[in-house]
Parts: structure tokens; C-alpha cells; sequence
């Protein structure tokens, strides 16, 4: 749930996309500025954040990548836990890959929070001439489900902040908070214990 | 998405670990075992994280507990001899199947109107549970990397039934003493002169000037109910220490009954625990954490850890039978109902199932032996668990509470410590106006339990009122602030206490009685070292997730 105070917003942001489309370079590109041409299977790395100003807000983005568990399609209800936008990821060069990616919106309006911020990233948008999703088509079904479209490349750093950015420029202000949230157990040690808090 | 067929073949085949079941044991060896490098594959039938440690919406905990409970006519498990085929050249596939782990199931509906909203429940089969702030479970979360994924809230009250039958607070620090109207000047003095007396034994802990204010090891030694005798503290307060504080599960009190007698080395461990919980957090008040969205969040953040370290994941997978060596007997890897044949060095399987192995005269000599290593260790007693969803709560402005009723305290015969957890919708258990609560108890036999839980709840909740729903405000009980709850769903069951067993193939443990990890995460670590004995248990890591760029860029506007 994106939770807001003084403008500074923090949301959390998840991708979703089938395997090798793209999710993880995306966040790379984003978050470091880093393209890798071929980039392993998401290991290590699955959860960042990132900072962005827009016009009237500070938004933090607490980003989760999938840690793999979308290639058997296992992916925890954890995952899509207060989320409050989406990012689904699919390949223009690859036309089940926008077969899939139908699925993943699907599975996202079964599971995911009904005020989320949804976006399609048609990734790969450097390879035109291998391109087997049109611009049109990807368009006309992102506005039927309610998403925003928007063609990125990873690679050469097309689109990629401005996906992020016009999601931050979407996410609600305010907005009413289902389950006030619990609290996060820091890494204290017991010792200090008097002093020790949990954030909230 | 729910097609499982479509599954692209698993790749790799070949894997140091192979994992079925995705319950708490499984998932921490999951995570520890990608944590030290091996290939791992984590499997499950379910559609969903958790297995026996779990949180399911109703619909889903009702098949889950129907699927693994014995039926209640006799003769349902008709055993088909199991098959043993000869595969290939070099080994031999023996079937897996399930055992029922639960029995004497009974879920009932007590009210008129069916309960809407499955999918707003997330209710634990393993219910009920808690983390104490100070548990090792807690400093495990935080080692992992884990705790990252979990929100927490504080069990807000705790309250103990005292001989009349009436509930009151836990006094469970010094101001709460103090505040205490219940308890007599004699009794606050008593009591905070043991808490010292406590406190000054566990300050003293290896250091030599302090020995007089140890606890004699001849004490330590002897029933902390004798201890407690001897300190003079009042039977209600003996009986508070005893089971609302140390939790103990047998009547103390009763050498015939009680298997498990506390001893005052334990007893103080189990204060010292609660005492450093009391203070660990400044968010929770009290002693006791519950996670939101239900306990199943903690399976489910310890695969996650494991997948961000490589291990691969998949549900909806059954396992239909194991392979192993021809020559040998040794495991070799498992076939899954798609088919595939996977292979790993080691195999550890969710305690609901069994290796069923042909008969004796027409099998190979191995077999026989393999027999004895694949015979569970065997259930020591069960435990009656009940799961209950009530219009309102106990305590009218306390929603997450835990009540403990003593042995003794409901009927003359009660022999164990029931414990109910009740639950509310600020932890996403339930839709709002509703109400989980969670009863546990350890029992011998199935009639047994069910006296436990029936007693509970008749203190918990009005007469059954179904015929009038008109009826179903709660009603107020005679002079104390506690009100009778209308209760609108019930599932009671018997639960089987299996221990974990490391063998060739090694199985996971049950959910234990307890109202915390300590006693399964114990066992899962054990387990852990034995098969990795050279293996460090989650290595201490500086930062447990990639999240380096927290200062980042800003992009402008």
C-alpha cells in the first residue's frame, strides 16, 4: 500500500512477466544505470529501491523482483501483498511472451490490491526487426484493462526512467489505508533492548 | 494461474537437494541449504505455500484438513499392494503416498447465514501460534533476511482462568503488578521478590562473585512447582507462572498425569524468556507477536529467501514415486506426476507422507532394511487443535488476545494447559467484525481432545443460538468485563505429533503443541546439520538482501 506523509511516498512495486522478457534488466536500468547483454536468470538480487521526485511528492519505491519463482508460475501471495503498482514485463520480439503477460494482469486483478497503478512495458524496443507485437496491438489491450503502455529498451535506456516516473506520477496521494501496518523487526541486538523500536 | 500441465519440463534434473512440502521445516533447510551454496528444487502438491504451516482462506483449510484426515469409516484406506517397478537398468521406483496426519475432523456451521468472504480468511491449520519477541525464531528471521517480508503486530492481552472460572490479566511485568487490582498487597510483594530473586540468579549466570544469589543446582534440578512451593507463592500464582508464563502443558500438580514435569532450570529459562520479550520491541507491548496475514507468511519469506539464492520453486507438483538404486537401495531422486524423473543427493519429505514399500517376501533383500529406516518415529500422543470464527471479541476493546485455562481449571479431569488465541481483522485474518480464534491442547486419545475443546468453548461462547439469528449479539456474562462471543463457525480436529527423522531420506516434523517455533525450528536446525554437517546455518551476511542504493537517484521533474 502506498502510505503517504509530507509527500513522501513509499510504494511498493512489483514485476511480474514471464522468463527472459526482461523484468530484472529493466530494474538494472533503472535502479544502476547498468545494462547486462546477457543477463543470468534473477539470482541474488530481488529487492531494491529507488527514489524519485515528481512534481508535488517524493516517491520511494520498494521494487520486488521475482527471485524466479514466476518460471513454474509460484509465486507467494507475499509477493503481491500491498503492492500498489505493477510493472508487467513482456518481449516485442516475442509473441507468447504477450500471451503471458495477459495472464499475469489477470492473475494481478485476482490477487493484487484494486487501486494499484498497473503498467505493460513492451520490452526489447531496440530490436525492431526481430518485432512480433505491434505498438497497436499492446496499446489497444493496455487500455482495455486499464494499464499504460509504454515501449522500453532496457538496453539503451529507452522509456525505462519515464515507466517509473509516470507511475509515481499515477500513484494515489492519499489514500485510505486498508490494514494499518504492522511492524518491521529490526536487527537489534536483545541487549539494547530498552532502546530497540520497530518501524511502523 | 492454475494450468499445471503446461508446465515446462524442470531443468536442471540433477540437484544436491530435492525438497517435498513447503511447511516452515522444509522451507528454513530450503533457505538455509541455497544460503550455503547447494542446488536446490522445492516442490509441493499444494497450489498454495506452507503445507501444515500454513495460512488458508476457508474454503481451502476446510479440503485441506478433509484431504489429509482419516475419514471416519474404518475401512477407507484399502492398501493396495504397493507397486514396485523395475525401471530401466539401474533402479527400481517405489511409490510415495500420503497418511492422514489429522482425525476426528468436525467442522460445523452455527449460524443460519453461510459465512461470505472465503478468500478474507487466512486461517492456520497449526493454530495456535505465536512468536515470542525474544524466540530464536525472531533473531532466525533477522539472520535470514527474512523479517524484511513480514509485518508484525502485538498480541495485545493476555489472560489466565483462575480456579472460579474467571479470566484475568497476566501480570507480566513490574508496572502491570503494580496495576494489578486482583492481587493483594501480600501477593504484588511475593511475587515481585520472586522476579528479583529470578532476575539476580539469570544476572549471575557465570559470574563467580554472584553465587549467592544462584538458584541451587539442587533447585534447578527438582520440579519447578516445588520450587515455587518453596518460594510460598499462592496457588494462583503458582498456577499463573506455571501455564500462563512458562506455558506448561501438563498438570504439575498431578504426578500421575503429567508426563512432562517442569523443571525449575527450564521453568526459569522459559520467565527469563518471556521477560526479555516483554521489553525486546517498542511497538508491541506485550510478550507476544502474531505476523499479518497468518502464520503461513513465515514459510512463504523463507522461500523467498531460498529462491533469491537459487533455489527453484515449483507447486502443483505431486511426487508419485521415489527411485533408488537397484544394487544398493540408496535413494536416487523422484519422479514427478509429470512424469519427469529428477535426481538429488538428498531428499527430505513433509511428514504426511510415507514411503510405501512392497511386500517383504517378494522384494529384494534391501528393501527389508530400507523398511526400518522409513518407519516414522513414532506419534508420541496427539494434540486437539480448534479453529473458530465468533462474531465478537472476548475482551470488548482488545482484539488479539491470548487466554490460558490451566489444567483443572474448567473440569475436574482436564489434565492439560488449553490455549486460545483470538485474532482479529487488524492482522488480515479476517473480513472486519469477525474474529479468529485458535484452541489448542495435548491429549491421548481423540475423546480426550475433544473434551478439552468442547469445555473451552463453552466458557468462550453463548449456547449454540443458530435457530435465532436475531440472537447473535453477544452477551454479557455475570459481573466481569469479559462477554461471551457468538460463535459462527467451528473446526475441530486431532493433530498427529511427529517427530523429524534423518535417515537416507529424512522427514520433517509436525506442527508441535507449543504456542511458539522453538521446539520445530530447533529440530529443522538439527536436522540441517546432519546433513550438512560442514555447512555453517545461515551464515551472517551484512546485508541480507541487494539494497545498497538506498540514497539512489532522483530523477527530475
Amino acid at each position: 500500500m502506498a502510505t503517504s506523509g509530507n509527500k513522501n511516498i513509499n510504494a511498493k512495486l512489483v514485476l511480474l512477466g514471464d522468463v527472459g522478457a526482461g523484468k530484472s534488466s529493466l530494474v538494472l536500468r533503472f535502479v544502476k544505470g547498468q545494462f547486462v547483454e546477457f543477463q543470468e536468470s534473477t539470482i541474488g538480487a530481488a529487492f531494491f529501491s529507488q527514489t524519485l521526485a515528481v512534481n508535488d511528492a517524493t516517491v520511494k519505491f520498494e521494487i520486488w523482483d521475482t527471485a524466479g519463482q514466476e518460471r513454474y508460475h509460484s509465486l507467494a501471495p507475499m509477493y503481491y501483498r500491498g503492492a500498489a503498482a505493477a510493472i508487467i514485463v513482456f518481449d516485442i520480439t516475442n509473441q507468447t511472451s504477450f500471451d503471458r503477460a495477459k495472464k499475469w494482469v489477470q492473475e494481478l486483478q485476482a490477487q493484487g490490491n484494486p487501486n494499484m497503478v498497473m503498467a505493460l512495458a513492451g520490452n526489447k524496443a531496440d530490436l525492431l526487426d526481430a518485432r512480433k507485437v505491434t505498438a497497436e496491438e499492446a496499446q489497444a489491450y493496455a487500455q482495455e484493462n486499464g494499464l499504460f503502455f509504454l515501449e522500453t529498451s532496457a538496453k539503451t535506456a529507452t522509456n525505462v526512467n519515464d515507466i517509473f516516473y509516470e507511475i509515481a506520477k499515477r500513484l494515489p496521494r492519499a489514500q485510505p489505508v486498508e490494514n494499518p501496518s504492522g511492524m518491521v523487526l529490526m536487527d537489534r541486538p536483545a541487549e539494547r533492548a530498552a532502546s530497540a523500536s520497530c518501524c511502523s | 494461474m492454475t494450468e499445471s500441465a503446461s508446465y515446462p519440463p524442470i531443468d536442471p534434473t540433477t540437484f544436491d537437494l530435492i525438497l517435498v512440502g513447503t511447511g516452515l521445516p522444509e522451507s528454513v533447510i530450503a533457505a538455509a541449504a541455497s544460503a550455503a551454496g547447494k542446488t536446490v528444487l522445492h516442490l509441493d502438491p499444494n497450489s498454495f505455500y506452507g503445507s501444515h504451516f500454513s495460512s488458508l482462506p476457508l474454503d481451502e483449510l476446510t479440503s485441506f484438513l478433509t484431504s489429509h484426515s482419516t475419514t471416519s469409516t474404518s475401512s477407507s484406506h484399502p492398501h493396495l499392494p504397493p507397486s514396485t517397478a523395475i525401471d530401466g537398468e539401474d533402479y527400481i521406483s517405489v511409490d510415495l503416498e500420503t497418511r492422514p496426519v489429522y482425525s476426528d475432523l468436525d467442522i460445523s456451521s452455527h449460524s443460519s447465514e453461510p459465512l461470505e468472504h472465503s478468500r478474507k480468511f487466512n486461517l492456520d491449520p497449526a493454530g495456535p501460534r505465536v512468536l515470542f519477541c525474544a524466540d530464536s525464531a525472531i533473531d532466525l528471521m533477522l539472520k535470514s533476511g527474512t523479517s524484511q517480508y513480514i509485518e508484525f503486530k502485538g498480541v495485545d492481552a493476555s489472560l489466565v482462568c483462575d480456579s472460579d472460572g474467571k479470566l484475568s490479566t497476566v501480570p507480566d511485568s513490574r508496572a502491570a503488578i503494580f496495576k494489578d487490582r486482583t492481587l493483594g498487597l501480600t501477593e504484588k510483594n511475593q511475587l515481585m521478590r520472586f522476579f528479583k530473586l529470578v532476575q539476580e540468579h539469570l544476572a549471575s549466570d557465570g559470574d563467580e562473585r554472584g553465587d549467592n544469589a544462584r538458584i541451587s543446582e539442587e533447585d534447578l534440578q527438582s520440579p519447578f512447582v516445588e520450587f515455587l512451593k518453596k518460594m510460598r507463592l499462592p496457588p494462583k500464582i503458582k498456577s499463573i507462572i506455571l501455564y500462563a508464563i512458562a506455558m506448561a502443558d501438563y498438570d504439575q500438580d498431578d504426578v500421575e498425569v503429567c508426563k512432562d514435569v517442569l523443571k525449575t532450570k527450564d521453568g526459569i529459562d522459559r520467565l527469563a524468556l518471556y521477560q526479555s520479550s516483554v521489553s525486546r520491541f517498542s511497538n508491541a507491548p506485550g510478550a507476544l507477536i502474531y505476523p499479518m496475514y497468518g502464520q503461513g507468511e513465515l514459510p512463504q519469506g523463507f522461500c523467498r529467501r531460498a529462491a533469491v539464492k537459487g533455489c527453484l520453486y515449483v507447486l502443483r507438483m505431486p511426487v508419485t514415486a521415489l527411485l533408488m538404486e537397484k544394487s544398493s537401495g540408496h535413494y536416487k531422486g523422484v519422479r514427478l506426476a509429470s512424469g519427469q524423473d529428477l535426481f538429488s543427493r538428498q531428499l527430505v519429505l513433509d511428514p504426511s507422507f510415507v514411503v510405501s514399500l512392497p511386500l517383504a517376501s517378494s522384494s529384494p533383500d534391501f528393501l527389508q532394511e530400507i523398511s526400518l529406516d522409513f518407519r516414522l518415529k513414532s506419534a508420541q500422543g496427539k494434540v486437539a487443535r480448534g479453529i473458530c470464527i465468533a462474531r465478537s471479541s472476548l475482551k470488548p476493546d482488545v482484539s488479539n488476545l491470548l487466554v490460558v485455562y490451566p489444567p483443572r481449571s474448567l473440569y475436574p479431569e482436564q489434565a492439560t494447559s488449553i490455549r486460545v488465541l483470538q485474532i482479529g481483522s487488524n492482522l488480515a485474518v479476517c473480513p472486519s467484525g469477525m474474529f479468529v480464534l485458535y484452541l489448542s491442547a495435548l491429549c491421548d486419545d481423540a475423546d480426550q481432545g475433544k473434551k478439552l475443546l468442547h469445555a473451552a468453548m463453552n466458557a468462550l461462547f453463548t449456547p449454540d443460538v443458530s435457530g435465532n439469528p436475531e440472537n447473535s449479539s453477544s452477551v454479557q456474562c455475570e459481573n466481569t468485563e469479559e462477554v461471551k462471543s457468538t460463535l459462527l463457525w467451528s473446526a475441530l480436529y486431532m493433530q498427529e505429533l511427529n517427530m523429524a527423522s534423518f535417515e537416507s531420506i529424512s522427514f520433517t516434523p509436525m506442527p508441535d503443541g507449543n504456542l511458539n517455533y522453538n521446539g520445530v525450528l530447533d529440530a529443522t536446525m538439527k536436522l540441517f546439520k546432519k546433513m550438512y554437517p560442514d555447512e555453517e546455518y545461515f551464515p551472517e551476511t551484512t546485508s541480507p538482501e541487494n539494497s545498497e542504493d538506498d540514497e539512489g537517484i532522483s530523477l527530475e521533474s
